[in-house]
């Protein structure tokens, strides 16, 4: 279940990534609908596209907090250890 | 589509920057910024020196290194060749500028109505200069600047709109989509100069380069500038300038 | 009953008199630095000394951007060291790993905050950047991967390396008690946890260091993919820099180990030995360097062309030779000190403090002569050659962008322990 998560998590990472990367460079697919956004008024790109991306590689790192923070689904909870307690 | 090109005659150029001052004017340029400059070079040792004239407009270059390494995109190549900035997009940070082998982008680095020749706001300073300029009135600000340009409707002329963007000249891009030269080219005094569509095998530009021999500026760096030279020769290791000019802001 | 609380260990919590007036200094200098750069917002970039290079005769970028890539190459110490503990297993050098990540961290927002000034239009930048960004300019890598995925990946890493103390600091009452808590997010440190934060970490170090590459080889494009300047039209600008940021950011690091060293008395844990590792790797850093500058060197005066000799002209006899040669003389000296201590075996830290001092006042003056030189002296075009002198307002912006990085250094550690707890078992020596 973690796994999953945090594989999801990185997948998604990347796809966004890889997709406005890829839709950042400038290459016109005839047909694509999604081009249609890049109006004149922004110049013929597509706005956003650096902040998805960032989001991306933000993911793809994110997964590993993912997979650390979440529970075992069998976990016994131990007895936290001796620290820096009160001391009468 | 037009592919618009000017053509610079070397052996009719006298250095008299008059091409400068209609740039200034028509442009609105702020102190400093020489969008269209003149360089006036020396070869030789005196008294055996040969003087020549070389004006310098930017290049509109076909494989522009600003355009490549402009983080927003601000500074693009239109279809008619014209290479333009989008002063509403431009953050400032100056790499078009960096990366310019001919030197002519113009950051603002004052505010631009502080950096006038004329105040704009001084309605004492208009007052005083009337009786002088015979009805028309400074400060005097080309209303075309402001405007929206080109297809990709984007502001794109004139210059000393704001602080902390970059300019450079624009071959008059509000002058060209109305069907005018640049204003350097109309106010050549002895038609050193031609704007023209390369696509027309008869323009006056197409003529010129198939009679003439010419060459462009730093071909060497793979730019493919769109401004051609006639007759002269490229400035060389031994050329430098009469006077050394140090603009101040 | 009264109950006493044991003090947090490494000097947490505790604020000395003398920590409270480096505290002011600095919020000082940091005034200073942010007064300087409102009267840069109001006024514009001309209150600096950097001017349009051609018919203006200056430098277009400045002071600014050699500390942006000061700053983004200290970095790479960082979260390197951090990276290479885990993979290569260097369990002595885990005492350091912490200093290593915040520092990575401070550097990379010092970087971020001094492009910002540079910029003509500095809130339009954020907004631009994030919204047009185009992937053809060599900036996009350096906005997005240095700034935006190299800074959260270290803190990804800085936030999961630190949840164990975190939780310990967590188990007693305090201000900070629900920020640790935080901070530990319920780790419970049972042996699965600790194997699988192990196993999160190697792979994480392995995700972070092809990043480090791309970051620091993206910042050394900027400058080697122009033609249009000499100098900085070279396959080397992209290496180089990845090789300076390494010696810069380890030379850092030792001074910062140092200090901490003396300032919490943690001699047990930040061993000589620590620190004849780090020298060794300053050390094959700075040969790696010397070697670039020699065939940098060699190039540009053997049969350089014309705008590149002139280049070479400036920075080896002209007004440059005063930066150029002390700084090639600090890498050198370094290098000979580290060199020495490596052959003969006698390691003292303090040769290792002062070789981190003399490659990074070298670092600073490289990136400059890397910076300015190719703009004033390099038109392609006859125009003059130019000149660039910074200006108070640079050097308080700069001033106070260092001062902000060393006052969240010793907030940091004064919120949460700068060295890594010991193992239980270990003793930690309180004062």
């Amino acid at each position: 279940m973690r796994t999953t998560l945090a594989s999801v998590t990185a997948l998604a990472g990347l796809v966004f990534a890889a997709t406005s990367f890829a839709l950042a460079l400038p290459l016109r697919i005839p047909g694509v609908a999604v081009f249609a956004v890049a109006s004149a008024e922004s110049g013929g790109v597509i706005p956003y596209l650096p902040a998805v991306f960032i989001l991306g590689i933000m993911l793809m790192f994110l997964a590993a907090v993912v997979y650390e923070l979440l529970p075992d689904r069998s976990q016994t909870p131990p007895r936290p250890p001796a620290g820096f307690g009160r001391r009468a | 589509m037009a592919r618009y090109a000017m053509i610079i005659d070397l052996d009719r150029c006298t250095g008299c920057r008059a091409c400068m001052e209609a740039c200034k004017v028509e442009n609105n340029t702020p102190q400093t910024n020489f969008w269209m400059y003149v360089f006036r070079f020396e070869e030789g040792e005196y008294p055996n020196t040969r003087v020549w004239f070389m004006p310098r407009p930017c290049m509109h270059c076909d494989n522009a290194p600003c355009v490549k390494v402009c983080p927003v995109g601000a500074r693009y190549k239109r279809p008619d060749g014209l290479v333009a900035t989008d002063f509403d997009r431009c953050i400032g940070c100056r790499y078009c500028e960096v990366a310019c082998p001919y030197g002519v982008n113009y950051f603002n680095w004052k505010r631009p109505e502080r950096n006038q020749y004329l105040d704009w706001m001084d309605a004492e300073a208009a007052a005083v200069l009337a009786p002088y300029t015979t009805g028309a009135v400074p400060p005097y600000r080309n209303p075309d600047l402001d405007r929206a340009y080109g297809p990709e409707r984007r502001r794109i002329a004139g210059g000393g709109h704001l602080k902390g963007v970059i300019e450079k000249c624009t071959f008059c891009v509000h002058r060209v989509e109305r069907g005018l030269p640049p204003a350097c080219v109309a106010n050549c005094p002895l038609f050193a100069l031609h704007f023209g569509d390369l696509d027309d095998p008869n323009s006056k530009v197409s003529l010129l380069l198939r009679r003439r021999s010419h060459f462009r500026l730093l071909e060497e760096a793979g730019t493919e500038p769109r401004v051609y030279y006639l007759g002269g020769k490229p400035p060389g290791s031994d050329t430098r300038q009469i006077e050394t000019i140090r603009a101040r802001v | 009953m009264a109950m006493r609380l044991e003090p947090l260990p490494y000097r947490v919590g505790q604020f000395s008199s003398g920590t409270l007036s480096l505290v002011v200094v600095l919020l000082a200098v940091i005034a200073q630095g942010l007064y300087a750069f409102s009267y840069q917002l109001t006024e514009g970039l001309v209150v600096t000394g950097m001017r349009d290079v051609g018919t203006m005769s200056g430098s277009t970028w400045g002071l600014y951007i050699v500390f942006d890539i000061y700053f983004v190459g200290v970095s790479f110490a960082g979260i390197s060291t951090a990276a290479l503990v885990r993979l290569l297993n260097l369990h002595h050098l885990r005492p350091v790993s912490r200093m290593a990540e915040v520092l990575t961290i401070i550097a990379l927002i010092l970087a971020a905050f001094s492009v910002l000034p540079d910029l003509g239009q500095p809130l339009r930048g954020i907004v631009h950047l994030l919204k047009y960004a185009r992937p053809q300019s060599p900036f996009f890598g350096t906005f997005t991967m240095v700034i935006a995925g190299y800074l959260f990946a270290s803190l990804v890493y800085f936030f999961l390396d630190g949840r164990r103390d975190a939780m310990i600091c967590a188990a007693r009452p305090g201000r900070l008690q629900r920020f640790y808590r935080l901070w530990a997010a319920g780790y419970r440190d049972t042996p699965g946890e600790q194997e699988r934060h192990r196993r999160v970490s190697f792979w994480l170090s392995l995700a972070i260091l092809p990043m480090l590459v791309i970051a620091h080889s993206t910042l050394g494009f900027v400058f080697g993919l122009q033609v249009g300047r000499p100098g900085w039209f070279s396959a080397l600008q992209a290496p180089a820099f990845v090789i300076l940021a390494g010696v810069s950011g380890v030379g850092l690091l030792i001074i910062i180990a140092a200090v901490v060293r003396t300032a919490l008395q943690a001699q047990d844990r930040l061993t000589p030995e620590v620190f004849r590792w780090l020298a060794n790797f300053l050390m094959v850093l700075t040969a790696a360097y010397i070697y670039f500058m020699l065939v940098d060197w060699l190039t540009m005066t053997y049969a350089a062309p014309l705008h590149e000799s002139r280049i070479a002209g400036a920075l080896l006899f002209g007004p440059y030779a005063r930066i150029y040669w002390p700084s090639v003389a600090a890498l050198v000296a370094a290098f000979y000190l580290l060199l020495r201590q490596f052959l003969t075996g006698r390691y003292r830290i303090g040769v290792a403090v002062l070789c981190g001092a003399l490659v990074n006042a070298a670092a600073v003056g490289k990136r400059l002569l890397i910076v300015v030189p190719s703009q004033t002296h390099g038109a392609m075009l006859p125009y003059p050659t130019g000149a660039y002198s910074p200006t108070w307002v640079e050097y308080s912006v700069i001033g106070g962008l260092i001062a902000l990085g060393t006052l969240l250094y010793i907030l940091f550690s004064k919120a949460f322990p700068i060295l890594e707890l010991p193992e239980p078992g270990q003793e930690v020596v309180r004062r």
